[in-house]
């Protein structure tokens, strides 16, 4: 049987890397993908304890709603990589450090 | 050892590996494609988990949706991306990277931690929920259940969710439009 | 009523008379430098003030005193009072001082007109003369001894009116502190009565029966109706009285300052120190005349005699015009002196009229012939002294007036009869005489002394004429193509000469030419216990001094006035010792001058080195505490504050590190301090 530790150190594992990428990476797609891996670590925790719950079923419509959202986010955020690219030709964070025009 | 156990390990894996080499991969083409994997492998994991529901979700807008979109703004921001990229240092763990690596494996020591001090099996609402037989069962079907409780008991973040992503795609759209002819 | 109406209007002429010189001096003071106005507008007040004088005079002669006076200050109790007294002395003193001074200041107007600062010379000379009446006219000792530093201040000032020139410079710096000398000990004498009256008051102290009339001195004290104080005191008092009256009227010891002020212009000579301010030191004496005893009295006769005495040898071989005239002043200021300390009050003061006439003409004369012999140095560019009478000579054709009068002034100097001067001086030997009589054979000798001063007067007021008048004209003789354009000069020369031979002549004072009994004058002044005595004396020294001068006058005109004639020998111990003034300045140089100097240089040298060095060391001292200070300043205050902001910049710089603007730097900080906080967590 799998138990819950399994699942929680898994997702540990997951959201470190997410961390890792977040921080390190020099490309805002990059850091967008590390931001997917944390997201899919917490919804693995949340399907992971959601297996208890039979009547409400409270974590699994959270991880659903965890994933609707991170689409919504993953699309705001590429819009804006996009106009972030458009106006100062890179998407390396740590070149954009203007809130100015 | 059951093949159950098997399966988890070997998806649990293929999600760590394929996350590692897309944190580590320079390349960010690849870096993309080795997150499907990772989104697969999560997939399957859920599913471990049964909560075949979400997995199914997870594949869908995820792969369908999220992975697709940041292949278009991957191919829409253009080549030069690739090419600064490509002048970053080939090595690993660099000078640059040695904070963040010492960072995200002290975090993970502190979550192991914390996972482990937690105990999550013995936690006493997932006791009582395993005495009631609350626990969802391998061969049960939820997929009634949780639509029913969407459109009864969390009906109202449902629709507060459905008009975010409405906002959202609209923002996102707006966006990304071209300049100078709003 | 009548009465205390009549004082009022005394009072207010009297001082409007004093008052008058004073405006002009303000006004002068304040008129351009060459303004000719000047001297017709002192000469106008001095005017009036001679107008108002003699009004005062006809007023008070002879008749009841008057005395005004109100509060002037008060001092814990005591109150001190100013005012006017007017006896026979001082409106006798005031008409004096104005009537000599008027034709002074005409003769001024001509004498000064090329002068750079006319105004000024005008401003001095009525400032003196309204010192000169205040002073005799005021009641207060205290005021009186203002007025008399005031007399002395204008005396200075007037000495050195030609200030550039070094010869002035040093004889007004001498009078000044002679004077000074003179000043303590009329202060230190003010000092002493008012200890011993207290009170300022002339008429209460110096009266008939006033407060020194009623002291005496009893074992070693002396008692005065307010209380007692050692009679040491009041030998102090005298003493310094004394020497006030010694620096003023040029007596023996204080006397060397006199011959040196001729440097000032020789109408300041005639006003000032012949006629009025030398006279003030005998007016002190008449003021407080109640105060001396017998013995001092009988020192204050030696003093005069001897002074008399020192002054015409003295006179005999001086060669300078004004230097003569000078010590003939000095000599006459001692017969005065002398006859106050034989008692002879009277003739003391007749005899200071007279001789103010009689030398101010003197003066004036002098004036007139050291200006044409100026003129004729001028105009022949010629390197000569213009007051050395041994360049003169002749000069009574080329200036006949002048010769006429300065004849008249010499005869009353000498004392012959028919002039002014006959009458006082004769007065004075015939009381000295008198005097000596009822004393021991000793005291003798100072009548006799008095009696050759007169002869040795007759001589060298001889000497002086002949030199001047007679004879030939010697410059010519060592400078024969010289030219010559002398004349006695404008009427305002010729006015003030004939003026003062007038007044030296006997009428004016007594109508009996022989008797200086029947003068008017004495009359008024002598005391009431005045006794005609009818002594040999009276018929006797007459006789005796005038039959002798006469010899002398013709041994004189024999020696000086006649060609080829007799010379002394200039090399004798007497010549020497006379032509040295008696060595008197030597004497001071080398006892009081040189001291003091070395004195003041080893004061100088401890000024310098101990005093100056002291404030040098402390500067220096406090000059390395202030490096010192700045150095900490600098290196700890300074560096302190430099530590806080280069701390505080570390910090700043430190801190701005953070806000990078990098949004992945800020993520991984805030996760290290979750970190941390864990950390602690776990540690805690």
């Amino acid at each position: 049987m799998i138990t819950l530790t399994d699942f929680l150190v898994v997702s540990a594992v997951l959201f470190c890397i997410g961390l890792y990428m977040i921080v390190s990476k020099r490309n805002a797609i990059q850091i967008l993908i590390g931001i997917e891996l944390i997201l899919n670590a917490a919804i693995l925790n949340l399907v992971a304890f959601g297996k208890y719950d039979k009547v409400n079923n409270s974590g699994q419509i959270f991880a659903l709603f965890a994933i609707v959202l991170a689409a919504a986010t993953t699309a705001v955020a590429l819009a804006i990589i996009l106009n972030v690219y458009r106006r100062y030709k890179t998407i390396d964070p740590n070149d954009i450090n203007k809130l100015r025009d | 050892m059951t093949l159950v156990r098997v399966l988890f390990y070997f998806l649990s894996f293929i999600a760590i590996v394929s996350a590692l080499y897309a944190a580590s991969s320079k390349n960010l083409v690849r870096s993309i494609f080795v997150f499907f994997v990772t989104l697969f492998a999560l997939a399957g994991l859920y599913v471990l988990a049964l909560a075949d529901f979400v997995a199914v979700t997870q594949i869908v807008i995820y792969v369908g949706g999220i992975l697709v979109l940041i292949l278009f703004a991957f191919m829409l921001s253009g080549k030069e991306t690739l090419n600064v990229i490509k002048q970053q240092n080939s090595r690993i763990i660099s000078l640059k990277t040695l904070p963040a690596i010492l960072l995200a494996a002290l975090f993970f020591i502190v979550l192991l931690n914390v996972v482990l001090k937690a105990d999550a099996d013995n936690l006493p609402w997932i006791r009582e929920s395993i005495s009631l037989k609350n626990e969802i069962t391998p061969n049960a079907i939820m997929i009634d259940n949780i639509g029913v409780n969407l459109m009864t008991r969390y009906l109202l973040p449902f629709e507060a969710i459905s008009i975010l992503l409405l906002m959202a795609l609209v923002g996102a759209a707006h966006l990304s439009r071209k300049e100078g002819k709003a | 009523m009548e009465d205390f109406l009549h004082s009022i209007q005394i009072l207010n002429y009297t001082v409007a008379a004093v008052a008058l010189p004073l405006l002009a001096a303000l006004i002068n003071f304040c008129l351009p430098a060459k303004s000719k106005a000047a001297g017709w507008i002192s000469t106008g007040a001095i005017l009036l003030s001679c107008i108002l004088s003699a009004k005062v005079f006809a007023g008070v002669w002879n008749n009841h005193e008057v005395h005004a006076q109100h509060l002037w200050f008060t001092i814990g109790k005591t109150e001190v009072f100013a005012g006017v007294l007017l006896n026979n002395l001082s409106v006798l003193m005031l008409l004096l001082v104005s009537v000599i001074a008027l034709p002074v200041h005409i003769y001024s107007t001509a004498y000064m007109k090329n002068d750079d600062r006319y105004n000024r010379y005008f401003t001095y000379l009525s400032f003196f003369c309204f010192s000169m009446l205040a002073l005799v006219v005021v009641d207060s000792l205290v005021l009186f001894y203002a007025f008399w530093e005031l007399v002395g201040f204008s005396s200075y000032l007037l000495i050195g009116f030609w200030f550039t020139r070094d010869k002035a410079v040093q004889a007004n710096k001498k009078a000044f502190i002679m004077n000074r000398v003179g000043d303590i000990g009329l202060l230190t004498a003010i000092i002493i009565l008012f200890a011993q009256y207290h009170t300022f008051d002339i008429v209460q102290l110096f009266a008939e029966k006033g407060l020194i009339a009623q002291s005496i001195i009893n074992n070693g004290l002396w008692v005065g109706p307010t209380g007692q104080i050692p009679a040491l005191w009041q030998y102090v008092a005298c003493g310094g009285i004394f020497l006030a009256v010694a620096a003023k009227s040029a007596q023996f010891p204080l006397h060397t300052w006199l011959p040196d002020a001729m440097e000032g212009p020789t109408s300041v000579s005639a006003l000032i120190h012949a006629a009025t301010m030398v006279a003030a030191g005998v007016f002190l004496l008449g003021r407080v005349y109640p105060m001396f005893t017998e013995t001092e009295l009988t020192v204050l006769a030696v003093i005069g005699c001897f002074t008399a005495f020192m002054a015409a040898t003295i006179a005999l071989t001086q060669n300078d015009l004004k230097r003569i005239l000078a010590y003939s002043t000095i000599s006459q200021l001692g017969f005065m002196i002398l006859a106050m300390g034989v008692g002879a009050y009277a003739s003391s003061l007749f005899h200071l009229a007279t001789h103010a006439f009689f030398k101010c003409l003197l003066f004036l004369v002098a004036g007139i012939v050291i200006h044409q012999m100026q003129h004729i140095k001028d105009d022949n560019e010629l390197d000569i002294d213009p007051q050395d009478i041994s360049h003169m000579g002749g000069l009574r054709k080329k200036l006949p007036l002048t010769f006429i009068v300065a004849i008249i002034g010499a005869l009353a100097l000498v004392g012959l009869p028919l002039t002014s001067g006959y009458l006082s001086k004769d007065g004075i030997l015939i009381q000295a005489f008198d005097w000596s009589e009822n004393r021991s054979g000793w005291f003798k000798i100072i009548p006799i002394m008095a009696l050759l001063t007169s002869w040795l007067t007759t001589f060298y007021v001889a000497r002086l004429i002949f030199k001047v008048f007679f004879g030939e004209f010697r410059l010519l003789k060592s400078n024969p193509d010289i030219k010559l354009h002398i004349n006695d000069g404008s009427w305002q020369y010729k006015l003030p000469l004939v003026l003062l031979a007038v007044c030296c002549l006997f009428p004016l004072f007594s109508l009996n030419p022989f008797s200086f009994e029947h003068a008017w004058l004495f009359k008024g002044l002598k005391s009431a216990n005045f006794v005609e005595s009818e002594s040999i004396y009276h018929t006797f020294i007459p006789i005796v001094v005038n039959v002798l001068s006469l010899f002398v006058l013709y041994a004189v005109y024999a020696i000086y006035a006649r060609p080829n004639s007799f010379a002394f020998p200039q090399s004798g111990f007497l010549y020497r010792l006379s032509y040295n003034q008696w060595y008197i300045d030597d004497i001071y140089k080398r006892f009081i001058v040189k001291p003091v100097l070395r004195l003041g240089s080893v004061c100088f040298w401890i000024d310098r080195r101990v005093i100056d060095g002291f404030v040098h060391l402390l500067a220096h001292v406090s000059g390395y505490i202030a490096k010192l200070s700045a150095w900490a300043d600098q290196h700890i205050v300074d560096g302190f504050l430099h530590l806080l902001t280069r701390i505080v910049q570390r910090i700043g710089n430190f801190a701005r590190k953070f806000q990078s603007g990098k949004v992945q730097y800020y993520l991984f900080s805030m996760l290290v301090i979750v970190l941390l906080l864990f950390v602690l967590k776990i540690l805690i």
